[in-house]
């Protein structure tokens, strides 16, 4: 057998064992306290295309980068939920599709396109109970 | 146990039915075509060419066993030289010879897809809008930043900086497509924009159109275009000791454009590019990984150019990678589409999802044919012949330097 032919093997294994120590880094975090929650927005925000706002959202903010717009918020859930709620949202709004998703331990993307608009949800869970939300949407 | 480790356990313990098949008997040969500018880029065509060959490798090393068969992947190359019209007739061959797919840099898609009768063509470098459409061009997919994922960031990460900016694209096919991007981009802040003008692929000075973009008042200058005309916008300008900040696509980070500024390489200091992500939120260790694997089968890509304290510079394995995606994505769905039949491959791209070279999982599905999103654009600036991210973006500002000196 080639030198080459072990190397699917060995890679695999530096892989796995890498796989390992970040989730293990990644839990950490998940099992502390929330401190106290940033303030919400006086009043929830309407986003360009009607984007949809996953059941128990709270906005803290919103700005223009140049042509997008980013929205910050959280939700009070684990990650897990908490992508869930996003992409059911996305998936029953009219007219937008979730284009891409993928979860990991503490963090997930839900990509969508709709309303002549594309983007994505950042979800990230960095204490025990709080998962902080950032959506980012541009002209398609 | 994460998903990922658990994949990883299962290919493990594949491995050996793998190895005992491969001796069972003779095995056939599935064709994929890597149609890409050898002569005209060099480094992006052995680039492609490198990453497709690495995953081929990968996956002979067990077969794939459709029906009792077990077929291995032959990777072919074919030089488009950047033309539309060999790249066209490039495609058509590979149709005609009975490839199961194409890795391809771009050029020529707009034609190209038709001919290849409903073969899978994958991009790994060109993003135009209009080239991937899984309705219209259902045969067509994408593994590589697209135009207006590099356009919409560059405007979300320049206009709250209040720059004025220029914005300068060449005439190939890469550079009027990044052209349309950024209009499309900047439309909404016209006040930002001092030009926007269109440069000859094909000149070697350009100084009259960045003497335009100075008397325009541009306080930055975004050049999109082949490696070629980034080099000569920049050596334009510092010849006339305009010291302007520059920011391109990923065709910035191409050798080539610091091989053409060896001479001044205080010229690239400040050259900022926008490209994919290298690592993901797991971390580097996958590209690491996949950059040892590369370098052990074709060596280290060299830049050409050292840092000031002599050390040789290296190209990260960008495009390589995905091209290795691709053929590792391609792989999977022959085996979920249990027939060679490049029809039906295709089909089964959109349903098969495979963990990325980078650590990002690789998959397409039928909304959506590309692969990168626009949200992994990142940002990274050069400073002595090599590049780190910028910590003034909050994606960038959490991705780590990749080492670049041997």
């Amino acid at each position: 057998m080639t030198k080459l032919a072990f190397m699917p093997l060995v890679a695999l294994l530096v892989l796995a064992l890498a796989a390992c120590g970040d989730d293990d880094k990644d839990k950490e975090g998940l099992s502390k306290p929330c401190p106290t929650a940033p303030n919400a927005m006086a009043t929830a925000p309407t986003l360009p295309g009607n984007f949809p706002a996953a059941q128990g959202i709270t906005y803290t903010g919103v700005k223009k980068d140049g042509p997008s717009t980013i929205a910050s918020g959280y939700l009070p859930d684990t990650i897990g939920p908490a992508h869930d709620a996003y992409v059911s949202a996305v998936k029953n709004a009219p007219g937008y599709a979730v284009t891409h998703e993928e979860q990991d331990v503490a963090d997930s993307e839900v990509n969508f396109s709709g309303a002549g608009n594309s983007g994505q949800v950042k979800l990230l869970q960095t204490c025990k109970d709080r998962t902080q939300v950032t959506i980012t949407i541009r002209p398609a | 146990m994460s998903r990922r480790l658990a994949l990883a356990l299962l290919a493990l313990l594949a491995l050996p039915a793998g190895c005992g098949s491969s001796s069972s008997g003779p095995r056939k040969q599935l064709l994929v075509v890597v149609n890409a500018p050898f002569s005209s880029t060099p480094y992006l065509g052995q680039t492609i060419e490198n990453g497709a060959r690495l995953a081929a490798s990968e996956v002979n090393a067990s077969g794939l066993r459709i029906d009792g068969t077990t077929y291995d992947l032959k990777v072919q190359t074919k030089d488009s030289a950047l033309s539309p019209a060999r790249a066209l007739a490039n495609v058509r061959s590979a149709a005609n010879e009975h490839a199961i797919a194409v890795v391809d840099e771009g050029t020529g898609i707009d034609a190209s897809w038709r001919v290849a009768k409903g073969m899978p063509i994958c991009i790994v470098f060109q993003g135009g809008k209009e080239q991937v459409n899984p309705v219209t061009r259902p045969n067509v997919f994408r593994i590589a930043p697209t135009d207006h994922g590099i356009a919409f960031r560059l405007a979300e990460y320049m206009i709250p900086k209040g720059l004025k900016i220029g914005l300068l694209h060449d005439d190939s096919d890469y550079g009027a497509s990044g052209g349309s991007a950024l209009h499309e981009a900047f439309s909404e802040n016209a006040s930002s924009v001092a030009l926007d003008e269109t440069l000859p692929a094909d000149a070697v000075d350009l100084a009259p159109q960045i003497l335009r973009a100075r008397r325009a008042g541009a306080t930055a200058l975004v050049v999109w275009g082949q490696p070629a005309t980034i080099a000569a916008a920049i050596t334009a300008a510092r010849t006339a000791g305009w010291n302007v900040p520059f920011f391109t696509p990923p065709a910035g980070d191409d050798p080539f454009v610091r091989q053409q500024l060896a001479d001044h390489p205080s010229w690239v200091d400040g050259l900022t590019f926008a490209g994919g992500r290298l690592t993901a939120e797991v971390g580097p260790k996958p590209f690491e990984t996949f950059e040892r694997k590369y370098e052990a089968a074709y060596g280290v890509d060299r830049v050409g150019v050292k840092t000031r304290e002599g050390r040789e510079v290296i190209q990260p394995p960008e495009t390589g990678m995905y091209a290795y995606d691709f053929v590792n994505l391609l792989a999977a769905a022959v085996l979920k589409a249990g027939s060679t039949d490049p029809r039906k491959i295709a089909t089964a791209l959109q349903e098969v999802t495979i963990d990325g070279a980078n650590g990002d999982e690789r998959s397409f599905n039928n909304v959506s044919h590309d692969g990168v999103v626009d949200d992994d654009v990142y940002f990274a600036r050069f400073r002595d012949m090599t590049y780190a991210p910028v910590k003034d973006d909050p994606l960038s500002a959490t991705l780590p330097r990749i080492p670049q000196t041997r």
